[in-house]
């Protein structure tokens, strides 16, 4: 039989490249983020906002990450140090040789929401992928309405990013910056609470603003109920979701919700694409 | 055209010359403790001499592992100074997988369109799917797991295999001492009929064996005939939290066998062998029904009990395929109804599905039960 090798990546996808961890910054106690390279110092490849990467350790495993950021010859993934991968991957150093391939999965919808008041949700790690899109509309600033970024981490030492969620962001133009942490603490003066209840205090109006919400799925769960509530449509409302995956390429399985694979469907979903999949997120 | 069963061991050595061809072959099993023999079927190289039986009941495996094999490595690599990956792709060598029945067929069509399609192409299963010539084989006596009919199949025929092999109608049998099945005598012939391109180069192959003539063949009908509503998919996509899953998989003891032995399970894990430095990134097939098949780093688990995972499976089969791919993942093969330890039945499943209310709040077995046909 003839096989059309109509391919999206036109070599065989489940090899990854050889690249480069060129720096690696600590961003809270549990969180880094590395800079990644190809091995001849280019960019590995451009994903669109909210794509993944597949990121190996020869030798010790593959997992998929978000890509928080890129830049003319870098991408960059932060990865919380949860599992035995991830717990390997904390011991890099730069120089360190890895394995990439990708990107996968859609992206954040940037020709729907232009023009639109951009509210930006994110929970402890889960503003690794919000960043992703945060970086892009400041790059086209232009094209995007009013933005308020509202991000919750446990503690001030827990917040990720922190240049960018404490100095950078704020002082973009027409940008809000609103950071809580779910515990007091004596080097924080800020909001202290979750992320849902400080939502509603913030009270932000539904008209012509599309929501960005990424956290862990309690957060996203509270929250979304905290949007409808304040009068946000489903539809309005775009998240993310996280599944154990191998393949990256909707053939291994085991991502599925429903019939949707999360790394090729998703992971971007609104509420209301949600609310038609099988309630086993 | 005709091929008479005597010639069926020169025809297999005819077309073992320009390829590896993988048959149903006894292969009889010794204890080496108690010295009992046991007699499996099952696909594999033909070899001269080798026991070939095509009649009798289908393999307890299907042959999905010559296109999708058990384990594959997938490359090769170093880590430390000189790190390098290499791709490891299958070799070019011509495969024929001769005799397989209509719903193994069926069940590589499905493989075709989850490997082959969407998005990205998997180079593995491609190279082994080019080169592979199928030759399919009509039954002539279903096992009494066999439902295939009842999910939309014809046990006779098997449209999309290379070349089509049907039991001549005017043929006459014996009963197999040693399985008890119906078994064609030298004088039965086959009737082969080419479907593709490579049917007909395979035809070419066989020439001085065939004699002209054959078109009415033995028709077989499954023993197992089954409800299954018309809009199964459409139903169970309202039934998610419906109560017949707690009920069906109240005997699931996890093991998964169900999906090892079934034509149509495709999924797999990827892991590492390491040797020093150096180390191989390999696939295997994994379960569905096993718990880390979804657990995540952090211990997170979206199918934490076998409810949730066995609903998962049935609901692959016989919605979630349909609706991303648009055909049934159940071909109706029957191997997890006869492996299954703990007798889970899926087209028991499907019968209650469709003969049960889908707002039903309470589920018993008297609700639905019709008994099966």
């Amino acid at each position: 039989m003839a096989i059309d090798h109509e391919c999206s990546c036109n070599k065989n996808p489940l090899v990854p490249s050889l690249c480069q961890v060129i720096d690696v910054k600590q961003e809270t106690g549990d969180v880094q983020t590395y800079t990644i390279q190809t091995m001849d110092g280019k960019k590995p490849f451009s994903p669109l906002p909210g794509q993944l990467a597949m990121v190996s350790l020869l030798g010790v495993g593959e997992a998929m990450f978000s890509i928080t950021a890129q830049g003319e010859d870098y991408i960059q993934c932060a990865i919380k140090r949860t599992g035995l991968l991830t717990e390997a991957f904390h011991e890099m150093l730069p120089g360190q040789v890895i394995g990439v391939r990708g990107p996968y999965g859609n992206s954040f919808p940037v020709d729907d929401i232009k023009g639109k008041e951009l509210l930006f949700i994110g929970g402890g790690i889960g503003i690794a992928p919000v960043r992703s899109l945060i970086r892009y509309c400041l790059e086209h600033r232009e094209d995007f309405g009013h933005m308020d970024i509202l991000y919750g981490a446990r503690s001030k030492s827990d917040i990720c990013f922190k240049e960018d969620c404490l100095e950078n962001w704020s002082k973009e133009p027409d940008t809000n910056v609103y950071i809580t942490t779910d515990i007091s603490t004596e080097d924080w003066d800020g909001h202290v609470g979750f992320v849902p209840s400080y939502l509603e205090e913030l009270g932000f109006q539904p008209e012509g603003k599309k929501v960005i919400l990424c956290g862990p799925p309690i957060m996203i769960k509270l929250c979304s109920e905290s949007l409808i509530k304040m009068g946000f449509a489903k539809e309005a409302v775009i998240t993310t979701l996280e599944m154990r995956m191998k393949c990256g390429i909707g053939k291994c399985g085991r991502c599925n919700i429903g019939s949707k694979y999360v790394c090729l469907d998703g992971p971007v979903f609104t509420l209301a694409e949600l609310d038609e999949l099988p309630d086993e997120k | 055209m005709y091929l008479a069963k005597k010639d069926l061991e020169k025809a297999l050595q005819t077309l073992s010359q320009k390829a590896v061809v993988f048959a149903p072959i006894l292969e009889t099993i010794e204890d080496k403790v108690s010295d009992a023999k046991t007699v499996e079927k099952k696909f594999m190289p033909y070899f001269d001499g080798a026991e070939v039986a095509l009649e009798g009941f289908n393999t307890v495996k299907p042959p999905k592992d010559v296109l999708f094999p058990n384990v594959e490595k997938m490359y090769k690599y170093k880590t430390g100074a000189g790190a390098y990956i290499m791709e490891l792709l299958p070799e070019d060598s011509q495969k024929i997988i001769f005799g397989i029945r209509p719903c193994d067929m069926r069940s590589i069509d499905s493989m075709d369109k989850v490997f082959l399609t969407k998005d990205y192409v998997d180079s593995y299963y491609a190279k082994r799917r080019e080169n592979v010539t199928i030759v399919a084989f009509g039954c002539l006596e279903p096992s009494r797991t066999c439902f295939c009919d009842s999910m939309g199949l014809d046990p006779n025929q098997a449209p999309t295999a290379d070349l089509m092999m049907n039991v001549a109608a005017d043929s006459e049998f014996t009963i197999c001492n040693d399985c008890g099945t119906k078994v064609l005598t030298d004088d039965g012939k086959y009737i082969l009929t080419p479907q593709t391109e490579k049917g007909k180069a395979l035809l070419e192959q066989l020439k001085e064996l065939l004699s002209d003539g054959g078109e009415s063949y033995q028709d077989t009908k499954c023993s197992l005939h089954i409800v299954k509503a018309e809009n199964l998919d459409e139903k169970l996509s309202k039934m998610f939290e419906h109560p017949i899953w707690e009920k069906v998989t109240k005997g699931c003891i996890g093991c998964g066998t169900c999906t090892f032995v079934c034509p149509t399970c495709y999924c797999f894990d990827i892991d590492n062998e390491n040797h020093g430095a150096e180390g191989c990134k390999y696939r295997c097939w994994d379960s569905c029904m096993f718990s880390d098949y979804t657990r995540m780093a952090g211990g997170a688990n979206p199918r934490p009990t076998k409810k949730e995972r066995l609903r998962n499976r049935y609901l692959h089969k016989l919605e979630f395929f349909n609706e991303r791919y648009g055909e049934t993942l159940c071909v109706g093969c029957g191997r997890c109804i006869e492996s299954c330890p703990a007798h889970l039945d899926i087209s028991d499943f499907i019968e209650k599905a469709s003969l049960v209310e889908i707002d039903a709040s309470d589920y018993s077995e008297a609700n639905y039960s019709e008994g099966r046909m």
